[in-house]
């Protein structure tokens, strides 16, 4: 995590592009959505850093790319927003089948990403932003403008909910 | 008994705090349900976490330079401006020119016939009469 650092434009495009890339295609889930926000986020980036405050440079960051795919959602109202349930059974994980059975008949890759789909969009982009982009839980909190236990509480359910999905 | 169910996701991440770790320990140790839970979480953490990373695509980057955008953009205003330009000598050349006036057509034919005269490209003035096919049953 870099702290108080005043990078370029080009520093942060060079640094981070690929992160966001990442991070934009496990949460829009096609290359063309992931390409435009991509875009969209080094746009707002280019103009913000004339105006950074230092501190959390990657809770800024992931602030404005956050921001820029909920933009999206509501400007295009491509993927509706899926409401976040009130409660979610907690124990509600009967087995059926042993977790290694489960993952040896899936293919992997597709059915995580459409499980991710599936997901709450809060849920999804705290799973992708712990999993994926790697962030802690301090981090997403500030990249999501929530309390540290809400991350922690929408990862655990979020992770739940795809484990749903697999079986 | 009550199930610490969400310190199971932040015990894989690391994100325990104080004592709840040891307090999760305690609890896996006698609760079937919590421990086939933390497998099914390390499971999909580890899922997840094995998802390919992309390369960005060519030319992203690029496109969204900085320094080639505003030139893009200012693309666009020179455009518009030459556009505007072309739009006031076409009004400017509207309003100077005078409207015509009356003209016979004799005027006309004078006209003509002046430039034909004093234009030798158009050489003397031929009139071709074409043959006229007579078809005989």
């Amino acid at each position: 995590m870099q702290e108080s650092t005043p990078l370029t434009w080009e520093e942060v495009a060079r640094v981070y592009g690929r992160k966001i890339y990442n991070f934009a295609y496990r949460l829009t889930g096609n290359p063309d959505d992931a390409h435009d926000l991509v875009q969209e986020v080094l746009l707002r980036v280019r103009r913000g850093l004339a105006n950074y405050q230092p501190g959390s440079f990657e809770g800024w960051l992931w602030r404005i790319t956050r921001n820029a795919f909920l933009d999206e959602i509501r400007k295009k109202k491509r993927r509706p927003t899926a409401p976040l349930p009130d409660e979610v059974d907690r124990w509600g994980l009967a087995k059926t089948e042993s977790a290694d059975e489960i993952y040896d008949r899936i293919n992997l890759g597709d059915d995580i990403q459409k499980a991710l789909l599936e997901l709450p969009i809060e849920f999804r982009e705290a799973v992708i932003l712990c999993d994926v982009v790697g962030l802690s839980y301090e981090e997403i909190a500030q990249a999501a403008s929530v309390p540290i236990g809400t991350v922690r509480s929408r990862i655990h359910r979020g992770r739940k909910m795809m484990r749903e999905s697999l079986s | 008994m009550t199930h610490p169910s969400e310190l199971i996701s932040a015990y894989l991440d690391g994100e325990l705090v104080g004592d709840e770790q040891s307090q999760l320990m305690q609890h896996l140790g006698g609760c079937g349900k919590c421990s086939a839970e933390l497998d099914d979480m390390q499971r999909v953490r580890s899922a997840v976490r094995s998802l390919p990373i992309l390369e960005l695509p060519e030319g992203l980057i690029s496109e969204a330079d900085p320094v080639v955008v505003p030139l893009r953009r200012n693309r666009g205003v020179w455009v518009g401006a030459a556009a505007a330009v072309v739009a006031l000598v076409i009004a400017v050349a509207a309003l100077v020119t005078p409207p015509p006036s009356a003209v016979s057509v004799d005027d006309l034919s004078s006209r003509f016939g002046a430039r034909v005269s004093l234009d030798p490209a158009f050489g003397p003035a031929k009139i071709v009469v074409p043959e006229i096919a007579v078809i005989t049953e």
